[in-house]
């Protein structure tokens, strides 16, 4: 069922980099280069649809960290097989961004 | 303030948009992520806004009208009716003053005006008066009235004829209201299709009787609103009124479709159900229930050849022995 959701190439692409290992907002915001208007509202957008799914950081390692905890995303079943639909309507969606490195996630 | 202040602050500020079981995790969902933030921290942070009005309006039902008891139909009444009584004090109750200013005298021809100095260029006579000096002595015989000029503070910026003009402006204010009301809001209150479990039609009649009360209460409301401002401010005064009454009718009928037809107590537990992006095979909307059992609702969230407008569903007698 969630294969048959189509996304707007923002979202899609916004799928794309949570996918791709940019787990945070700000991360998806740098990666994609789209604005925080856009960026979170389309995120809660997803989330509620069910492609992805968010869980805040443990407070323990921000604390270590000496930074706030954050709120993170991963991509689900549903999302994944909704990217992979995204994909074949969108190629040069899986061309636009790498992997980050550890400190980027 | 610094520029890390205005930041929180424009946070803060967007917040408030955010219903507020869901303000404390938002802010600090966007305080952690603006902890990141380098540079263009201010565009950053007024994008904020846009996730909160997403959140404020994907967000269930307020229950903003919960916190003054309206769910009940009986206190909904007694506030309406407290407002009404109200704006009728403010417009009629304040003591030497009248909405409206006098009529003109009969005998305006035989008027003149009483000054402290003679003013010949207008069209009523005028009357010289020193200061201590009796006001009889000095009038002319002919003259058989004798008016006290006495200089109104705001009021006598208000004209006969505007008193004159009201009730017709309230008229068509009235008639206005109505034909755009449905521009802001639809005017049918949803399917109520009877099933075995339907109540008797006097319970029934009780809904529409409700809306009747309301309206009632509702249009005295706006009427004695405007009045009261009609002395201040006369130009503004239709203004209120239409403005009082398009927004009492969108919410009397607002208000309306989200009661249970049998105990016409605000309905509760909004639960969305269905995607949006599945809405060509599939329904979605969101569904409220009556805490008595009386019923469900389904609100369409998008309206469709098939299910055009909300739909209440009569639940038998047994799921009120499942509710409080």
């Amino acid at each position: 069922m969630a294969g048959e959701v189509r996304l707007s190439h923002t979202a899609a692409m916004i799928l794309q980099a949570i996918s791709a290992g940019h787990i945070y907002g700000f991360s998806v915001m740098e990666v994609t280069g789209l604005p925080s208007g856009t960026v979170y509202p389309a995120m809660r957008r997803l989330e509620r649809d069910g492609l992805i799914r968010s869980q805040w950081e443990s407070q323990s390692v921000a604390d270590a960290d000496q930074r706030p905890a954050r709120k993170y995303f991963r991509i689900t079943r549903s999302g994944q097989a909704t990217l992979a639909a995204s994909q074949k309507r969108y190629p040069l969606l899986t061309r636009l961004f790498a992997v980050p490195t550890q400190e980027n996630a | 303030m610094t520029l890390r202040g205005l930041h929180v602050a424009i946070l803060q500020g967007a917040a408030l948009l955010v219903p507020a079981p869901k303000r404390a995790e938002w802010l600090a969902e966007w305080r952690a992520e603006l902890w990141y933030v380098n540079r263009r921290a201010t565009t950053f942070c007024l994008g904020s806004f846009c996730d909160a009005f997403w959140v404020n309006r994907n967000s269930p039902a307020p229950i903003a009208r919960r916190r003054f008891g309206l769910e009940s139909p009986a206190r909904c009444v007694m506030l309406l009716a407290a407002l009404t009584a109200l704006s009728f004090l403010l417009a009629f109750g304040r003591p030497s003053h009248d909405v409206f200013p006098p009529p003109p005298s009969r005998e305006a021809q035989d008027l003149a005006k009483v000054s402290a100095a003679r003013q010949s260029n207008e069209l009523t006579p005028s009357v010289l008066i020193e200061p201590n000096q009796s006001l009889v002595n000095r009038t002319p015989s002919r003259l058989s009235v004798v008016a006290c000029n006495q200089p109104a503070q705001r009021r006598a910026e208000t004209s006969p004829q505007a008193s004159e003009d009201f009730p017709l402006a309230c008229l068509g204010v009235c008639i206005l209201t109505l034909g755009i009301l449905s521009s802001v809001t639809p005017l049918g209150l949803g399917e109520y299709p009877a099933n075995r479990y339907a109540p008797t039609a006097p319970i029934r009649l009780l809904r529409w009787v409700f809306l009747a009360i309301k309206i009632s209460l509702l249009v005295p409301t706006a009427l004695c609103g405007s009045l009261a401002l009609f002395p201040i401010m006369p130009p503004l005064a239709p203004m209120a009124m239409f403005l009082g009454l398009l927004f009492g009718f969108r919410w009397a009928l607002m208000d309306q479709r989200e009661r249970c037809p049998v105990c016409l107590r605000l309905l509760s537990n909004p639960t969305r159900i269905g995607d949006p992006s599945q809405s060509f095979l599939g329904w979605y909307g969101t569904e409220l229930m009556c805490s008595h059992g009386h019923g469900l609702l389904y609100i369409p969230g998008t309206s469709t050849s098939w299910y055009k407008t909300q739909r209440w569903q009569y639940l038998d007698h047994t799921w009120r022995d499942l509710l409080p």
